[in-house]
């Protein structure tokens, strides 16, 4: 009995190890497969360059890719889509995709990723500052590189529209799709039902904000303690001009500062939704769609989900008092693209699939689908046929009414600064932080960095 | 001894213990060295270097009006989860525990906040107080009155702390529940045959009865309000309205993945662990679970 019990806890112990151990187990096993596969791979390829044959080169690769087009994005369908065609072109090619909405939380696991070697074959991320952390890691291929070997490498895509990618230290190394810029939406006809003019400058737009104000409407649909982002853009830019506001300074720009005071003017005249230090951004966005609100700054990527596009249209901001910028200065760029890893360059399998993957995304007729009238395509492709009237709007605005096109200020500042001054909008609208001193320690964060 | 042989114990403990070494006690030493270097990024890209910082991060910690508010909130929530939490669970209990029918349908229903996970909870709040169409603000209109900000910054706090407090009372009502069906029935009886009432009997047989079981549920609720996290971040996320509203919990979360002050945040944690200590520690000696007065 004593031997049963004895043999009975040795086993179970076993187990027990076993299974707490088992991921681990798993994990070898397939870091050995992998290694073998690499090596047959490796065997298979160096066949394929002295027989010369297509049949050896068209091993079954698996490639690992991620993108910004995931969960709720207007383009998660498209991407999906030119996904299935490529694997249908090429069915000697899967697809592990990892796509999602890109927020704080997916840019951690991905600089996680790649510090550790975990990073994928192909991966759509941001261009600019917003990058700084995974480019520190060295790991992209650089687009002249890639050309030196597939000259037709990004062929569709603008020579504008590859440099206006390029990474911070100039480097161009990823293959945008589409462009972006950010307006003011109007409900127009809110506008006509009291008579009023779109705010195409300040006058008209405090003659709004004002009568709106009065007839129980919101006059700026915002969350102040979400996404306070787009007036942070549009005020400084307004009130520094494009030039000082594309300049990171080492002391607070009294332009800069002079543009966030806006914030507290119009939180005291009523501007803003009665909760906008507690609302969530898509509720915001909810009252401007419900006509609840008349006026909201977002980017070209809020255009598609408006229900009235009849009645809805993009103004260029109107200039503050003071102001230096010119009537139509606007916020926008390119600041994602394709990128391919030094991981999947130098595995000779997944070269060739990693560039044709690329470009299946990027050539004129996805460029053509991911744009659908919506901000700025990265090739040369034709108009769509039936845009709404809010489209046309909003291509009017981008294409004609537009003086000057400004990256924000999240592709030049770090990060922890960036959302130091977003952090400090609220203090900055109720009064009980001065523009000034939240402007220093958000350059001094920077600087540090 | 109770155990002679010392190896299966050693067989089965080892498991368990190098589980919490490998995920609690090495990270939270990664988190303490971190809060003394100046962290760009949660992992070290290869060749990367962090700044060393010393004590800055502690210093800040003094001079942030931040977290002081984050404390204060924190520290009100302990007294709160005492008076509302353990408080109503005492009152409840006592008074399921003199019915005899239907007690398995009040604890179920007492007990049903705590299966309902927090962020939902969270969200039917914020649904009930939402200004625009919110359910209180749709009340009011029904009745003819002006809709009310209910996150406004006065009442905010109020407002967040309701849901916090209602949603684990169920948690120690079932704890007390449990500790009053040991006290025998024979005291009580021996009890009312003297002509002691009810409302006596709470005080002279229950309390004294129930002590070891209500300073457990104290020191409970004393250190689980420092952990508190999950339904403010989601009625109020960022401490909104204008930070009043922040918790030691929630302002270290905003630091390090909101704003990325990823080793300011480490620090914030830091300050968490070392008050739970030293709250544990205090409510056990005032209480003094164990000890047969």
């Amino acid at each position: 009995m004593k031997n049963v019990k004895r043999c009975l806890s040795v086993f179970l112990t076993v187990i027990l190890m076993f299974s707490l151990l088992t991921a681990c187990g798993k994990n070898q096993e397939v870091q050995e497969t992998d290694r073998s596969t690499s090596k047959d791979a490796a065997a298979a390829d160096s066949g394929a360059k002295t027989a010369g044959t297509e049949e050896e080169a068209k091993e079954p690769v698996t490639l690992a890719t991620m993108s910004m087009f995931g969960g709720t994005d207007p383009n998660a369908g498209n991407y999906q889509t030119i996904n299935e065609e490529f694997m249908k072109e090429n069915p000697y090619i899967t697809l592990e995709d990892d796509s999602q909405t890109s927020d704080q939380d997916w840019k951690t696991k991905i600089a996680a990723d790649f510090a550790v070697g975990n990073e994928p074959d192909v991966i759509q991320y941001f261009t600019d500052a917003n990058a700084s952390d995974v480019l520190a890691a060295d790991k992209f291929v650089s687009i002249d590189e890639i050309r030196a070997e597939y000259p037709d490498y990004a062929k569709d895509t603008l020579d504008t529209a590859l440099k206006a990618a390029a990474n911070p230290d100039g480097v161009e190394r990823a293959v945008p799709t589409t462009g972006y810029w950010e307006g003011l939406f109007c409900n127009k006809d809110l506008f006509d039902q009291y008579s009023l003019e779109l705010p195409t400058d300040w006058d008209k737009m405090l003659k709004a904000i004002n009568t709106f104000k009065t007839n129980g409407i919101v006059p700026i649909a915002v969350s102040l303690n979400n996404v306070p982002h787009y007036w942070v853009e549009f005020l400084m830019l307004s009130a520094a001009g494009p030039e000082s506001y594309t300049t990171v300074p080492d002391k607070a720009p009294e332009d800069w500062a002079k543009g966030l005071s806006m914030f507290k003017t119009l939180r005291d005249m009523g501007a803003f939704p009665e909760d906008t230090d507690t609302i969530d951004n898509d509720l915001a966005g909810e009252l401007f769609k419900n006509k609840q609100a008349a006026m909201q700054l977002d980017g070209s990527w809020y255009a598609g989900g408006i229900p009235d596009q009849e009645n809805t249209a993009v103004v260029a901001f109107p200039v503050i008092p003071g102001g230096k910028a010119a009537s139509g200065a606007m916020v926008g760029g390119i600041s994602s693209g394709f990128y391919i890893t030094k991981k999947a360059w130098e595995d000779p399998d997944k070269r060739d699939a990693a560039v044709k993957f690329v470009m299946a995304h990027t050539n004129k007729e996805s460029v053509a689908k991911y744009w659908g009238g919506n901000g700025q395509a990265a090739c040369a492709v034709e108009p769509v046929a039936d845009m709404t009237p809010l489209g046309i709007s909003g291509l009017n605005y981008y294409s004609s009414a537009a003086a000057s096109i400004s990256a924000p200020t999240d592709s030049r500042l770090s990060q922890e600064a960036y959302n130091t001054l977003i952090a400090g909008i609220v203090g900055v609208s109720t009064g009980d932080v001065d523009p000034t001193e939240l402007l220093n320690e958000v350059l001094s964060i920077n600087a540090k960095k | 001894m109770l155990y002679k042989k010392k190896l299966p114990l050693l067989a089965f403990l080892l498991p368990g213990f190098t589980l919490m070494l490998v995920f609690l006690y090495e990270p939270f030493l990664e988190n303490i060295i971190n809060s003394f270097y100046d962290m760009n990024t949660f992992a070290k890209m290869p060749g990367q270097e962090w700044k060393f910082l010393g004590l800055d991060n502690f210093k800040k910690l003094f001079s942030d009006p931040k977290i002081r508010i984050a404390i204060i909130n924190s520290f009100k929530m302990m007294g709160l989860t005492i008076i509302f939490q353990v408080g109503i669970a005492f009152v409840l209990a006592v008074l399921v525990s003199f019915i005899k029918r239907g007690q398995q349908f009040f604890r179920t229903v007492y007990f049903f906040p705590i299966v309902i996970s927090a962020t939902a909870i969270g969200l039917i709040f914020k649904l009930f107080y939402n200004y625009n169409g919110g359910m209180l603000n749709q009340l009011l209109k029904a009745l003819d009155r002006k809709p009310v900000n209910w996150l406004a910054p006065d009442i905010a706090f109020i407002m967040v702390s309701i849901p916090i407090l209602w949603s684990y009372v169920g948690f120690y009502f079932v704890i007390m529940l449990t500790g009053l069906c040991d006290i025998s029935d024979d005291v009580y009886e021996a009890a009312s045959i003297d002509g002691c009432s009810k409302f006596k009997q709470v005080f002279y047989i229950t309390i004294p009865l129930l002590r070891g079981v209500i300073c457990t549920c104290v020191t409970l609720a004393v250190t689980g309000a420092l952990k508190v996290f999950d339904l403010p971040w989601v009625i109020v996320p960022k401490g909104a309205p204008q930070g009043v509203t922040h918790f030691l919990g929630t302002y270290m979360y905003e630091q390090t993945f909101t704003i990325g002050n990823i080793d300011y945040g480490s620090a914030i944690a830091l300050l968490i662990v070392v008050f739970g200590i030293v709250v544990a520690q205090i409510t056990s000696r005032i209480l003094k679970p164990d000890a047969n007065l």
